[in-house]
């Protein structure tokens, strides 16, 4: 028994297969409404089980492997379909709803909080993320009340109306809610990481002054800004994933943490990333602007324990010698 | 990727826990002179006495040779026992100087300095900036002539913390007159008492005076005094940059992890005011550099230079939080209470030890690889 951050070779290898699929299929300025097509070569990979067990039909991996593939998902910006469908097959599971199990897996979407549903074209199932519970609806007995044309037309945003016969199941676990508020911030934590290095590669060869710009210690800065910021939050996303795989104490905690930092790193970095690439950055033809509203996403689902209710690791022994 | 602590660490912490609730002063330290060596190096002798010093020095020399999995426990039942600051004058001795005798010092150097460092029986200072050579370090001026054996030094360094109450001063000056930037530095053992040395104290915008001016007009150092080769300083200078991740600095990153509770019992917050959103921020952000330090200690870097990381985020953060207790304080906050102190000091750490602009520099050229300027 030892501490070791340093990834295994075993999870290097599911890291790197998962990036060579990502890289090929999800480029990040792919057609993005074309993707719920291309959903199931992400559910072929075993990305929505990869943390079940195997009697459930999972790969046998854990929560800290499943986080570190959600960051590579963060990265290509891909739907929140891949957040709701590992969240509802656990729900489905925990509810003895085994029949449900697959269902869930191959074809849950996802909601915001009431009853915004964001990317639920030809989707079977939602999942609604409240602050203290989850629950999984049966889309076909909502009521559409808007279809609205979304962020940017960036994701399909409908809103919907339901009422208790929707709802398939529940649950108030602060376990799941903590493995949704984890996975959420592992895929800003892949915006942030993106971010930084789409803009310090711009950086390196857009040429003004006669020099690259990254030669200028005002973009510079903001780079190292990023790193700094992107690096807190992968820091954090060990830890957390760590503990809440663990069963330790303070597993809450370290995802409340993460999950607080999430969306102010991946909104700054993003912003920055657009700010580096000057008219280009604002342009709906580069990439920089469709992290940003990933983020934007992201940050509305999955929260977690409010960190002031919740007791810190490193509570001190007694006060401080003159207050 | 694992955290677990073995039973024998658990047991190493409840030891720690322990020795520390039974140990640690009552009364805080005085900020500045004599009064402020006396405590610093009774505690340091303490810690000694019962095998608790140098706790990252290889055991050869004296210290524990904990691993890193210990030193974590160490630092952590440390600060939440309320131990003295380990930015005291012992920390250069502790936390620079030693390290470097241990990597590039002779048997002699060795022998002589360790003991008495480690033990608390001498106190060290640092002579690396000039008032001209700041963030531009290596267009230091300070030289030296080499008579027979002896080098014989001229000129002035600044911002050297503790020099008045100092025994010796890591000492990094010009000894080839020919040579330009990095090349022909030397990284000599300066005898604080040696003729020729002139301290004159600097008070800092918290009203005390640790840190100082030293001149040097005519000062004698024997040659058997620089360590590692002669015009060779500047590598020596930098051998300290990896051990920096296992140095006392962890302790100061896992302070504020305890200063936020200090100030989350402070401010008693009504639930969803602009206080508690604050508060919680930085909550999260002393978790996170907690967790930058943890991946210090576990993690191979992928460069030398990602200490610049962990380095810059705690000296923002602690700024932050320092600033928001003056806020809670409230009309307090113009009394000189220890939290006030405390916030005045706090702003060196973005200036002291690599501005967080040259910070950003290293970060943005050595980490993320942009060109230089």
């Amino acid at each position: 028994m030892t501490c070791n951050l340093n990834r295994s070779e075993d999870q290097r290898q599911i890291l790197d297969a998962a990036a060579s699929m990502l890289d090929a299929d999800f480029d990040v300025s792919r057609d993005l409404a074309a993707d719920r097509d291309r959903m199931a070569k992400i559910a072929e990979f075993g990305a929505f089980s990869l943390a079940l067990d195997e009697q459930s039909g999972g790969a046998g991996f854990t929560l800290v492997e499943e986080a570190l593939l959600h960051v590579q998902f963060g990265r290509h910006i891909i739907s929140t379909h891949s957040i709701a469908a590992p969240i509802a097959a656990r729900l489905a599971a925990e509810s003895e709803l085994i029949d449900l199990v697959g269902d869930a897996v191959a074809g849950g979407v996802l909601c915001g909080g009431g009853g915004r549903l964001i990317d639920g074209a030809n989707a079977r199932f939602a999942l609604v993320f409240a602050p203290d519970r989850l629950q999984l609806i049966d889309i076909a007995k909502t009521t559409v009340v808007a279809n609205n044309p979304g962020f940017g037309h960036f994701v399909p945003i409908t809103d919907v109306a339901f009422d208790e016969d929707a709802i398939v199941a529940t649950s108030d676990s602060r376990h799941l809610l903590d493995i949704a508020a984890l996975l959420v911030s592992a895929q800003l934590l892949g915006i942030a990481e993106a971010t930084r290095d789409l803009a310090v590669s711009y950086a390196g060869v857009r040429r003004q002054f006669g020099k690259p710009i990254g030669a200028f210690q005002a973009i510079k800065h903001h780079c190292a800004n990023m790193a700094i910021g992107a690096e807190m939050l992968s820091a954090q996303l060990d830890m957390a994933a760590i503990a809440l795989r663990d069963g330790r104490d303070d597993a809450t905690f370290q995802v409340a943490a993460l999950r607080l930092l999430a969306p102010q790193v991946a909104l700054e970095n993003a912003r920055l990333c657009i700010q580096i690439h000057g008219g280009m950055g604002f342009s709906a033809e580069a990439d920089a602007h469709r992290f940003l509203k990933q983020a934007h996403v992201l940050r509305l689902i999955g929260d977690a324990a409010p960190i002031l209710d919740l007791e810190s690791p490193m509570a001190p022994y007694k006060p401080r010698l003159g207050g | 990727m694992q955290l677990d602590f073995s039973p024998e660490d658990e047991e190493f912490r409840t030891a720690a826990r322990t020795w520390l609730a039974g140990n640690v002063p009552q009364q805080t330290s005085p900020h500045e002179g004599q009064a402020a060596r006396d405590y610093a190096t009774d505690w340091l002798a303490r810690c000694h006495r019962d095998g608790w010093a140098g706790i990252a020095w290889p055991a050869d020399y004296g210290g524990r040779g904990l691993s890193p999995e210990r030193l974590v426990i160490w630092y952590e039942e440390y600060v939440r026992a309320r131990a003295p600051s380990v930015l005291d004058c012992t920390f250069v001795a502790l936390n620079h100087a030693g390290p470097t005798l241990i990597a590039c010092g002779t048997d002699e150097q060795k022998a002589f300095h360790l003991p008495r460092i480690v033990s608390g029986r001498s106190i060290w200072c640092q002579g690396f900036s000039e008032p001209n050579s700041g963030s531009d370090l290596a267009s230091l001026s300070t030289s030296a002539v080499i008579d027979g054996d002896v080098l014989v030094v001229n000129g002035q360094k600044i911002w050297s913390s503790y020099a008045d109450i100092a025994d010796f001063q890591e000492l990094l000056i010009r000894t080839d007159s020919t040579s330009k930037r990095h090349k022909g530095l030397s990284w000599v053992i300066c005898d604080m008492k040696a003729p020729g040395i002139t301290v004159r104290p600097i008070e800092n915008m918290a009203g005390v005076c640790h840190f100082a001016e030293v001149f040097y007009d005519d000062v004698r150092i024997p040659l058997s005094n620089v360590v590692g080769d002669l015009n060779d300083g500047w590598r020596v200078a930098m051998t300290t940059l990896g051990f920096e991740r296992k140095t006392a600095a962890m302790g100061l990153q896992l302070d504020l992890s305890v200063r936020i509770e200090d100030l989350i019992a402070r401010a008693d917050a009504a639930p969803g005011s602009a206080t508690a959103e604050r508060l919680g921020l930085l909550r999260a952000q002393a978790a996170a550099l907690r967790a930058m330090t943890w991946r210090t200690l576990f993690r191979e870097p992928a460069t030398v230079f990602d200490g610049s990381l962990v380095r810059l985020r705690f000296a923002e953060l602690a700024q932050h939080i320092h600033r928001l207790a003056m806020d809670i304080l409230g009309p307090d906050a113009l009394l000189m209470s220890q939290p006030t102190h405390d916030y005045l000091e706090a702003y060196s750490e973005t200036i002291a030890g690599g501005t967080a602009e040259i910070q950003r520099n290293i970060i943005a050229e050595r980490i993320l690889g942009l060109p230089r300027e």
